[in-house]
């Protein structure tokens, strides 16, 4: 462990070419996808949670189902769609970063809806009942719903994040952990712990511990100014 | 303005069935009636915050301004809350002065306590001028003190602006100290109505009679 951590540190004290070149694949895997799904998450999560019509229960079961997708199965499906006998194989993105970025949103998109849902459902009866109450325009009620919602839209992209940095088997499946293109910091690890380099894939597990508590902290940071 | 009949059925049970009333501009009608007698739901439907069976216009007035039983705050400060509302900060002063919150015009709603969101909540409506208010037990979470402030605005609001106030309660010396009508609601009925004196002196049915016994009139 004490090796690991040394190494670690070396490795970002060198700004070791390559290392750097994972960094910059996991962080832009990382934060497009996290912002796609919560971009495309938030209005579907609030939506669901804040309506009520026929097939409301439906769309929740399908998005809990989804939110429990294997990302291998996820990955299998994007290697299927995209692969030279797949029906979008002329659009060559297998094996590219931003089929990763696609997998990631398809994959995490769920989980911000769900999370989105499960508070606004709470939330929105006495946010639209004090509204109506107060004789409000149906716009001002949803930009109240909103920003009433802000500490769970901070919630829901660290979690988004968070899945999308740590996740290894729709963009190894897809992504192809191809060095310098679309290797990033979870397929690196497994790489080097597949080589017998367990150190090495230590050291990378810091650093993406390290990442995630760093995202974490300024997230927190975040939240707490806002609560004043 | 006139509140035409209408009914409210859960799960094929009805738990409402009111009949229609004429209301007078000016003037406060209590609702009274036990626990589940129909008087929130009422209070609900006249508001538009539950649908009634048939989705007839009830109301035939102008607008309707409605305090639920649980206050909800903005979470912003108390005077956004206010503002919410209305733009017109002079009256949010004059409105927090009145409750006593002028000092809580800064702090977070959300952090304000039971009572103070409660006065909060019913300067917040009051912001704007309705034709019909509906008050949904707005003193339960006040002490007697602020109870008796809270009455005094209300009465005044009435006052200036005109309107038709509907007061559910479940105090019935608040209905004697404010109500010119009293409404009695027993499962889900509207049984009598009549003056506040009248109501709470000399009813004519025994359901009343026995609900104004044990509350000790």
């Amino acid at each position: 462990m004490k090796t690991s951590l040394m190494k670690a540190i070396e490795l970002i004290a060198s700004m070791d070419a390559e290392l750097l070149d994972i960094l910059s694949v996991t962080a832009q895997m990382s934060l497009q996808s996290s912002i796609i799904a919560l971009l495309i998450g938030l209005p579907i999560g609030i939506w669901l949670g804040a309506c009520r019509f026929p097939g409301r229960n439906v769309l929740l079961v399908a998005n809990r189902t989804l939110m429990g997708m294997p990302p291998v199965v996820c990955g299998l499906l994007f290697y299927m769609l995209f692969s030279g006998v797949g029906p979008f194989r002329h659009l060559r993105l297998l094996f590219t970063v931003d089929i990763m970025i696609m997998a990631q949103v398809v994959l995490i998109t769920p989980i911000v809806v769900g999370n989105m849902e499960t508070y606004v459902a709470g939330v929105a009866p006495a946010v639209r009942e004090t509204a109506k109450g107060l004789g409000l325009s149906g716009t001002k009620t949803f930009l109240l719903l909103c920003s009433e919602c802000i500490y769970q839209i901070i919630s829901a992209y660290l979690l988004a994040f968070s899945r999308s940095i740590a996740e290894v088997g729709a963009v190894s499946m897809v992504g192809g952990a191809i060095s310098w293109k679309t290797n990033v910091m979870t397929t690196a690890i497994m790489q080097y712990t597949n080589r017998g380099n367990f150190s090495l894939g230590v050291a990378l597990g810091i650093i993406l511990l390290s990442l995630s508590l760093i995202v974490n902290i300024v997230i927190s940071l975040l939240q707490r100014r806002l609560s004043r | 303005m006139k509140i035409s009949p209408f009914s409210k059925t859960y799960e094929g049970r009805c738990v409402l069935d009111f009949p229609g009333i004429e209301l007078q501009h000016g003037r406060i009608y209590a609702i009274v009636g036990a626990n589940g007698s129909g008087k929130s739901t009422f209070a609900k439907i006249l508001a538009g915050i539950l649908r009634p069976d048939k989705r007839d216009r009830l109301f035939s007035g102008g607008a309707i301004g409605y305090m639920p039983q649980k206050n909800y705050a903005f979470r912003m400060s108390t005077k956004a809350n206010l503002l919410l509302n209305g733009n017109d900060m002079a009256r949010a002063n004059a409105l927090m002065d009145a409750v006593h919150i002028r000092h809580l015009a800064n702090k977070r709603a959300d952090r304000l306590s039971g009572g103070e969101t409660a006065r909060m909540a019913l300067a917040r409506l009051m912001m704007k001028q309705y034709d019909l208010v509906i008050l949904d037990e707005p003193t339960a979470a006040m002490d007697m003190e602020t109870s008796l402030l809270a009455e005094k605005i209300i009465v005044e609001y009435v006052k200036k602006t005109g309107c038709a106030l509907v007061l559910v309660t479940h105090s019935l010396q608040q209905a004697r100290r404010i109500a010119d009508e009293v409404l009695f609601f027993h499962e889900g009925r509207l049984l009598e109505v009549g003056t506040a004196q009248q109501m709470l002196t000399s009813p004519e049915k025994d359901e009343t009679k026995r609900f104004l016994e044990f509350y000790g009139f």
